[in-house]
């Protein structure tokens, strides 16, 4: 059974002035299975943020369905889905959005304490965690004492605490520099090889060609999809470099 | 055309920053006007024309002197603020080309525009309620006073100079800031990267310490006299502390409970705790400021209150009757002679021609003389003092009181034998020994008396007053008699008080003393070369006035500056909520991502602003709690002795200074909320 499955969503905004409709998606389905590592890709305004925020239940899609195991995500009512939201989806983001009034640790721990969690559990959790990601000697610096790669490594750190179903990432390698792009790559594939489900939303193809399958976006639409098979990661990389550029000169569908 | 440019510049900037300039700008209208009244009644011609007003101006024309200083302090500390807060602006200016020095014509300009508006604006309305506090303060004295506005041309041209200094100052210290920094500096000063403040225990110890050797202090202090001495010691040690305690001690407290992991990993707790220590660091001064001035006004307003209410009752005790005749005589024997029955016929006939007549008549003698106790021993001669006396408190005023004017007075029936006396003394001090050795000899104590009459002497004075009331006054008295000081004062003077009620109105009690004092000078038997019998006269209803003026002008000057300080607490208070809207801002937006709920985004910053805002106030009424002994000394002083009435305004003043200040939070913390919350959508 799918872990994720994203039916015929639609998403019309209203803008503030004039009340002009502006459709960002018109009509986007795909499924997501248990231990996949799914990449998104598209251009700038095609609409993969505004997927990301439905898939997160940020935001509700105009029609259409989201659905978590199952769970439909409009559904569950505005008080739960807070609660929902940081029992089931764990969430790495380009400006990492980790509070600088905290220690890395301590920013890890934030939805374990949310969710009310005891300290000696919260700390067992972290120490396999904080090793894989190789950040034990960081926990008690804070954010501003340490490098952008380590910064999104203390973010993935506080996604996978949770033991969430599905890892959402928002153009995780946006803000790094190509070395700390490779080694947060390395633990997204090591991660994932450990049965984590992966979401991501890039248009790095990079970040993309690590990924098990990547979707493509155009004006609101799942364009085309390539599935990794038996390639290589530079044979994916040369594989989703022509799709994009069949994207960008408008050529026909495969 | 260049001109043009800046101007439009300076304009703009004053206009795009309308949410901290209007504030700004709206206080200095207010220290501004008050500065103007303050200093126009002060200076007012028709106002000094009434009873009592030119003692009234005293205080007002010191209230000028402290508002001025204020002023500076204030308007300083909050321009800095908005300095701060378009740092960036500067620099984004400061790259695109403009450069320091026109930079420093726009701000010229900027100031410009701000000093006349709020200089103009300020004066205007000075100058409309300048009447209104006139009225007022006319109304405490009782005067009569016509409508017509007038203007003070000095006072519009010193206020006017005043703040065009402190503008002027202003203006240099913002230069100073810009010219220290360079662009890309001014670009990122709102956001650099913050570090996590460290407990500093030394400092919050140090805090701590002072605070409560302080607060012992105002506890333990026995005497008026080292109260009074102590006031302003434990005035600076609680400011102190109190800025220590706030900038250091509160991120103490804050690690200490991070250390404490099962209270610190609680949803409630957590980002509460960890953000209140960045919170106090940044605020840590803000808030210490708002807490001292808080007290201040507290205790200012709440002392000068229970003054202005309860003069009444300190002119009853300065002056026990409505008419007061002290006689000096020379010997003990002439506090009975003949000088004192003719004195007591005169009244009688005078007030009989006025026909009206003597109430509460209050008639004792009495030896006075100073002291200075040392243990059980009191030391009247000046020679025998020598390096002595240990402590302001251990002077006294002693008053030796025959038995039977005691027991006539009181209407008790007591009796002593020789060598034994009856203690009575003052002002809350306390004689525990069991003897009491005066000059040569020794008395026992019996016991100590219930109360005495009121004293006038006592009541103008700092030191405590002993009665010591004896069964053998003139025996007792014979020994001093003719004993000089080194100054060659007699030690010793003997008094024959005699005070009465009048049944009349103010005017005609001021023209039966009128008519006692022309007749006594006249008609009184002088006695024989040697010796004298002097008598001096006092009535309430010609005192009435110049105490009235002495409290009232306080009462008015408290209020005054209760207000300016108001204002600038809720400036402080406002531009913290503001500014920290905007820093909280993104910190909230991520917790919402990470999975909070806005209920508990909410429930979070109501808990820290709470804190935050309420944490100042109740300081401040854990010092006026402890301040409250002293002070109740100190108005003691004064000759209040009533401390129902000083619990009951104390009381009332904080709860009228809560009820206001819940207001100020409320409507401050929406313009948080507002911004805080804008992000959410």
């Amino acid at each position: 059974m799918s872990i994720l499955e994203v039916d015929a969503v639609k998403k019309i905004y209203t803008t503030r002035f004039g009340g002009n409709q502006v459709q960002a998606l018109s009509n986007v389905t795909f499924q997501v299975e248990e231990g996949e590592y799914v990449a998104i890709m598209g251009e700038s305004g095609s609409g993969k943020t505004t997927l990301l925020n439905i898939m997160a239940a940020l935001d509700k899609p105009t029609s259409g369905s989201v659905r978590l195991d199952g769970n439909e995500l409009s559904k569950i009512k505005e008080s739960d889905i807070a609660a929902f939201r940081r029992d089931h989806l764990g969430f790495v983001f380009q400006d990492f959005n980790l509070l600088d009034t905290f220690s890395l640790e301590d920013n890890i721990y934030l939805p374990l304490v949310l969710s009310g969690k005891r300290p000696d559990e919260m700390k067992k959790r972290l120490m396999p965690i904080a090793s894989q990601l190789g950040i034990s000697q960081l926990l008690k610096k804070y954010p501003y004492e340490v490098s952008g790669g380590q910064k999104q490594r203390a973010a993935v750190a506080r996604a996978l605490i949770i033991n969430p179903r599905l890892i959402l990432a928002d153009e995780p390698t946006g803000a790094l520099d190509s070395k700390a792009t490779d080694e947060l790559l390395r633990l997204f594939g090591e991660i994932n090889r450990n049965g984590q489900t992966i979401l991501m939303v890039t248009h790095s193809v990079k970040a993309a060609s690590h990924a098990s399958r990547v979707l493509f976006i155009k004006d609101g639409e799942v364009y085309h999809q390539i599935y990794r098979g038996n390639s290589t990661e530079s044979e994916l990389y040369q594989k989703i470099s022509d799709t994009l550029t069949m994207l960008a000169t408008g050529g026909d569908r495969r | 055309m260049k001109q043009g440019i800046y101007r439009t510049l300076a304009w703009s900037g004053i206009q795009k920053n309308k949410k901290f300039y209007v504030p700004y700008m709206l206080t200095c209208i207010g220290t501004v006007m008050m500065c103007y009244i303050i200093s126009f009644l002060s200076t007012s011609p028709t106002f000094r024309n009434i009873t009592g007003g030119a003692t009234m101006q005293s205080f007002l024309s010191m209230g000028v002197g402290v508002m001025s200083v204020f002023s500076l302090i204030f308007l300083f500390y909050s321009n800095s603020f908005l300095i701060r807060r378009r740092k960036k602006e500067f620099g984004l200016y400061n790259i695109l080309g403009v450069g320091k020095k026109h930079l420093a014509l726009v701000l010229f300009l900027e100031t410009l525009i701000i000093a006349t508006i709020t200089i103009v604006a300020g004066l205007f309305f000075g100058i409309l309620f300048s009447k209104l506090a006139e009225l007022c303060m006319i109304k405490i004295l009782d005067g009569t006073a016509t409508f017509a506005l007038t203007l003070s041309f000095p006072s519009i041209y010193q206020t006017a100079l005043l703040f065009v200094i402190i503008f002027a100052f202003i203006y240099l210290n913002t230069l100073r800031q810009i010219h220290l920094t360079n662009p890309i500096q001014l670009l990122r000063s709102e956001n650099a990267g913050e570090k996590p403040p460290k407990a500093n225990w030394i400092i919050a110890i140090l805090g701590a310490v002072l605070l409560a050797v302080a607060y012992y202090w105002a506890v333990t202090i026995e005497d008026p006299v080292t109260a009074l001495m102590m006031f302003f010691v434990a005035v600076v040690m609680v400011v102190v502390a109190t800025y220590l305690l706030f900038i250091a001690g509160s991120v103490v407290i804050c690690k200490v409970l991070q250390k404490n992991k099962n209270y610190y990993y609680k949803t409630n707790h957590f980002v509460s705790v960890s953000s209140m220590v960045y919170r106090m660091k940044r605020n840590g001064a803000g808030l210490a400021s708002i807490c001292v001035l808080c007290t201040m006004v507290l205790v200012m307003v709440s002392s000068t209150v229970c003054l202005y209410i309860g003069a009444e009752d300190s002119l009853r005790n300065r002056f026990p009757r409505n008419i007061n005749l002290d006689a000096i005589a020379s010997s003990a024997e002439m506090l009975k002679g003949q000088q004192v029955q003719q004195v007591k016929q005169l009244v009688q006939q005078i007030t009989e021609e006025n026909n009206t007549q003597q109430e509460n008549i209050l008639e004792f003698r009495t030896a006075a003389m100073g002291g200075i106790l040392h243990g059980n021993e009191m030391l009247v001669d000046e020679s025998a003092y020598g390096n002595r006396m240990n402590a302001m408190s251990d002077i006294w005023q002693i008053f030796i009181v025959p038995l039977e004017d005691y027991n006539h007075l009181m209407g008790k029936q007591e009796t002593l034998s020789s060598g034994e006396v009856m203690i009575y003394t003052t002002k809350e001090m306390e004689y525990t020994f069991d003897t009491i050795k005066l000059q040569d000899m020794t008395f026992n104590v019996k016991k100590q008396a219930e109360g005495f009459v009121d004293n006038g002497v006592d009541s103008m004075q700092i030191f405590p007053t002993m009665y010591l009331f004896v069964p053998n006054f003139t025996e007792i008295v014979e020994p001093f008699q003719g004993l000089t000081t080194n100054t060659g004062r007699n030690l010793l003077s003997f008094h024959w008080c005699y005070a009465f009620d009048l049944p009349c109105d103010d005017t005609t009690q001021i023209e039966i003393l009128r008519q006692i004092e022309t007749k006594i000078s006249l008609q009184l038997d002088n006695p024989q070369e040697t010796s004298y019998f002097s008598i001096s006269t006092e009535g309430v209803a010609q005192e009435r006035t110049d105490f009235y003026a002495i409290y009232g002008g306080l009462f008015f000057l408290g209020i005054l500056l209760g207000i300016v300080f108001i204002f600038a607490a809720v400036l402080i208070i406002y531009y913290k909520q503001v500014s920290e809207g905007y820093e909280d801002q993104s910190r909230f937006d991520i917790m919402q991502k990470v999975g909070m709920t806005k209920k508990e985004i909410k429930q979070s910053i109501n808990s820290q602003i709470l804190t935050v805002f309420f944490t100042p106030l109740l300081m401040a009424g854990v010092h006026l709690a402890f301040a409250f002994p002293l002070i109740r000394k100190l108005l003691m002083l004064l000759g209040l002795m009533d401390t129902q009435l000083l619990i009951i305004t104390t009381l009332c003043c904080y709860a009228v200074f809560g009820v206001f200040y819940g207001v100020i939070y409320k409507v401050t913390s929406q313009s948080y909320f507002s911004i805080v919350s804008k992000i959410k959508e």
